[in-house]
C-alpha cells in the first residue's frame, strides 16, 4: 500500500536523515520525497510518498512522532483522500 | 567558563555525582574539567563497559547513568552500551569527545561519524555546534533520556567547543507538559473487559518497573485476583514467590505461564511489547484473548498485536484508576493447578552442581535482597527461571538486545547506584571474558563486587541449539581451553574460589553473601546441561520441549 505522509521538522542537524532512516528501518520504502522551508526557517516540511506491504502506517505515524525533531505528522487518508492529523 | 566545565556544571546541576568513562584525545578537555568538577569518574577498561556500567546505575537508581568516551574508538565502543539502554529503555547520557569542529568531516585522526553510526540506536542526540548551548543541551538530553518511555541520548562534543570559553549561555526553561489524565472512556471500557472476562492474564512487563509503577501494580493485582506471568524484565514486578505468580512466559518460561496464557481470554498488559522471545510464534499467541494495552508509548499499541482496549499514559496512574472485580474463582485455581502441576524440581541426579538448584538456595539464602545481574546464555535463563526476585531494579538482564558481557560492568553501577544492596553478576565463561577486563575496576576501587560464573566449558545456549536444532553439529561453541578463571582472578587482585560438588554449595553461597571485598566463584557444571522447558524457534508457546535434568 502506498500513503502520502506530510511531516514538519524542526531544522536541527540529523532531523532529516533521523526521520527518514526510522521510515525505512520500520519496513516502509520512501518512494517519492519533496520538503520545503516554512517562511521562518524554522521548520522543514516534508511530503514523502511511502509503501510497505504489511505494516501499520499508524503505527508507523506514531513511532515517527516520538522523535523529538518532530513537529507534527500527517497521515493522508488514501492518494487522493483527505488528511488527517496525527497531532 | 570553558565548555567542558559548563558541561560538567550542567550535570552537577541535575544532581549527577557518578560517572563512568575512559579518557582519550578528543575528550581531554572534559577529563581536565573532571578534576575540580566534584563529580566522581569511574574508570573501566573497556568503553563498553562504561556505557553498561551507567545502565546499570540508572536501572537501579532511576535516574539517568552518564558515560563519557573519546572520539573514534571510544566513541565505537560505546555503541553496544548504548544500543542496550536503546532496547531496554534505560535512561542513559553518552557523552562523545569529537574532532574539533573545522576538521569533522575530513576523516581526521580519530574521527567517526557518531552522531550517525548511533540514529537508530538513541532516543535522540545532539553534536554541540556552540558553547553557549552546552547548558541547554545537557538539560534537555536530561530530560529526553528520563521523560516518557526513556531511552539513551548522545551528546558528541568536539574537542573545540569543550576547550573554547563561553560567552553567554543559553538556557531553555520548557514548560512541563500537563500529566495526562487516564481517560475515563477508555479506563471504563478496560474495566468491563476485565469484569465480563472469565480466564483473564495479567501479563508485566518491564515498563512497570521502569515507570516505578509497582505499587499500583501490586496493589492492582491484589485487588483483582488475576494471575500474572510476566516478560524477562518483567519479572519482580511482583515478588516472584508471589502465589499469584505463574513464572515467566515465552521461550524458556514456565508451562503454567504458557498455558495460561494460551488458553485466557483477556490480557491486561502493562508495560510490555509483545517481544518474539515472550510471544512465540504471534499468530498462535494467545489466540482466544482480547486484549487491553497499558503503556507510556503510544508507538507500542498495535505494533504487534492489535488492542481491543489501549490505555496509554503513566502506568501508575493508569492502573489506579482502573478499578474491577472480576468473577474468576475457577480460573484461578485452574491456573494455580498448573503451576503445582508444572512446579520446578531440584533433584538431579549425581553429586554434580545443577546450577538452576544452586541459584534459587542463593536467592533464598539472600531473601532475594541481592541486585542480580546477568549476562546472556543459559545461565540468564536459568536466573530468570529459579531466583528469588523481590522487585525489577534487583534482576538486570539485557532483555533487548541480549548483550553478552553486561553483568559485570552493570554491577559495578549497580552497586554506586546502590552500595547498601550486595551486586552479584551470574556469568557464563563465554560472556565473562567479553569485559573480563572490568575485574581491573573491582580492583582498584575495592567493590565488594560478586562474580558467580557457571562454566560449562561451552557457549552453552548456542551449543544447545546446535543439538536441538542443528543435528548436533557443534560448531565453534567448545571452550575446552579456557584460562583457569580463579587463577585469572587472582592475577587481578580478586579473591577467588573453585566448586564443582554439590557439597561445596553452601560454602560458595556463604562467601557470595558474606565475603568482605570482590570475589569470584567459578562454578564447574555439566557441559550438557540444557535450559527446559523450551518452545523451539517458529512454534507457538503452546509448543513445550522438555529435557532431562542435568
Ligand atoms: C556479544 C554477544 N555475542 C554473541 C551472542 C550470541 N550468544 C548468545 S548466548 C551465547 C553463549 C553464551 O555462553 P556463556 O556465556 O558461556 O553462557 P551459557 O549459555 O553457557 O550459560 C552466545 C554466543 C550474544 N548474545 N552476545
Amino acid at each position: 500500500m502506498k500513503r502520502t505522509i506530510e511531516l514538519r521538522l524542526t531544522r536541527a542537524e540529523g532531523a532529516i536523515v533521523r526521520t527518514l532512516g526510522l521510515i525505512e528501518r520500520r519496513g516502509f520504502a520512501v518512494t517519492a520525497i519533496s520538503t520545503r522551508s516554512d517562511a521562518s526557517s524554522e521548520t522543514l516540511l516534508l511530503r514523502l510518498e511511502v509503501v510497505s506491504a504489511d505494516r501499520s502506517f499508524d503505527v508507523l505515524v506514531r513511532q515517527i512522532l516520538r522523535l523529538f525533531d518532530v513537529r507534527a505528522v500527517l497521515l493522508m487518508e488514501s492518494q487522493q483522500g483527505d488528511a488527517r492529523a496525527a497531532c | 567558563m570553558k565548555g567542558a566545565a559548563a558541561l560538567l556544571a550542567a550535570l552537577r546541576e541535575l544532581g549527577v555525582d557518578t560517572v563512568f568513562g575512559y579518557p582519550g584525545g578528543a575528550i581531554m578537555p572534559v577529563y581536565d574539567a573532571l578534576l575540580d568538577s566534584g563529580i566522581r569518574h569511574v574508570l573501566v577498561r573497556h568503553e563498553q563497559a562504561a556505557a553498561f556500567a551507567a545502565d546499570g546505575y540508572a536501572r537501579v537508581s532511576g535516574r539517568p547513568g552518564v558515560c563519557i568516551a573519546t572520539s573514534g574508538p571510544g566513541a565505537t565502543n560505546l555503541i553496544t552500551g548504548i544500543a542496550n539502554a536503546y532496547l531496554d529503555s534505560v535512561p542513559l547520557i553518552a557523552i562523545t569527545g569529537q574532532v574539533a569542529t573545522p576538521l569533522m568531516g575530513t576523516d581526521a585522526f580519530q574521527e567517526v561519524d557518531i552522531f550517525g553510526m548511533t540514529l537508530p540506536v538513541v532516543k535522540h542526540s545532539y553534536i554541540v555546534r556552540h558553547i553557549e548551548d552546552i547548558p541547554r543541551i545537557v538539560h534537555e538530553a536530561w530530560k529526553i533520556a528520563s521523560s516518557g518511555r526513556p531511552g539513551p541520548v548522545l551528546i558528541d562534543l568536539p574537542k573545540n567547543i569543550a576547550a573554547g570559553e563561553a560567552h553567554g549561555i543559553t538556557r531553555l526553561i520548557e514548560p512541563q507538559p500537563p500529566d495526562r489524565q487516564p481517560d475515563a472512556i477508555f479506563i471504563s471500557r478496560a474495566a468491563a473487559l476485565i469484569a465480563a472476562a472469565e480466564r483473564p492474564v495479567i501479563y508485566a512487563g518491564g515498563g512497570i518497573g521502569i515507570a516505578r509503577a509497582i505499587k499500583a501494580f501490586r496493589e492492582f493485582v491484589a485487588a483483582t485476583g488475576i494471575p500474572v506471568v510476566s516478560t524477562l524484565k518483567g519479572l519482580g514486578a511482583v515478588p516472584t514467590d508471589e502465589p499469584l505468580f505463574l513464572g515467566m512466559m515465552g521461550m524458556h518460561g514456565t508451562r503454567a505461564s504458557n498455558s495460561a496464557v494460551q488458553e485466557s481470554d483477556l490480557l491486561i498488559v502493562v508495560g510490555a511489547r509483545f517481544d518474539d522471545r515472550a510471544t512465540g510464534k504471534l499468530d498462535g499467541f494467545a489466540p482466544c484473548a482480547r486484549v487491553i494495552h497499558l503503556d507510556i508509548d503510544p508507538a507500542e499499541i498495535g505494533k504487534l498485536r492489535r488492542a481491543d482496549v489501549a490505555l496509554v499514559g503513566d502506568l501508575g496512574a493508569l492502573l489506579a484508576a482502573l478499578h474491577a472485580r472480576p468473577r474468576v474463582g475457577a480460573w484461578r485455581r485452574r491456573c494455580l493447578n498448573l503451576k503445582a502441576q508444572h512446579a520446578w524440581r531440584y533433584d538431579a541426579p549425581g553429586d554434580g552442581i545443577y546450577a538452576p538448584d544452586l541459584l534459587r538456595r542463593l536467592a533464598v539464602a539472600a531473601d532475594g535482597e541481592l541486585t542480580l545481574t546477568c549476562d546472556v546464555g543459559q545461565h540468564q535463563m536459568w536466573v530468570a527461571q529459579h531466583c528469588l526476585i523481590r522487585s525489577p531494579e534487583r534482576h538486570l538482564s539485557s532483555g533487548g538486545l541480549g548483550a553478552m558481557g553486561y553483568g559485570l560492568p552493570a554491577a559495578i553501577g549497580a552497586h554506586y547506584a546502590d552500595p547498601t544492596r550486595p551486586a552479584v553478576s551470574v556469568s557464563g565463561d563465554g560472556s565473562i571474558m567479553i569485559n573480563i577486563q572490568e575485574l581491573a575496576t573491582l580492583r582498584r576501587y575495592g567493590l565488594p563486587v560478586k562474580i558467580l560464573l557457571i562454566d560449562n566449558q561451552s557457549l552453552g545456549m548456542v551449543r544447545q541449539w546446535q543439538e536441538l536444532f542443528f543435528e548436533r553439529r557443534f560448531s565453534e561453541v567448545d571452550l575446552f581451553d579456557n584460562p583457569d578463571f580463579a587463577e585469572v582472578a587472582r592475577s587481578f587482585g580478586v579473591d577467588a574460589l573453585t566448586i564443582d560438588t554439590r557439597g561445596q554449595i553452601d560454602e560458595a553461597i556463604d562467601a557470595l553473601l558474606n565475603h568482605p571485598g570482590a570475589l569470584l566463584v567459578h562454578c564447574r557444571i555439566d557441559p550438557a546441561a540444557n535450559v527446559w522447558p523450551l518452545v523451539p524457534p517458529g512454534h507457538t508457546n503452546a509448543t513445550m520441549l522438555e529435557g532431562a535434568m542435568k
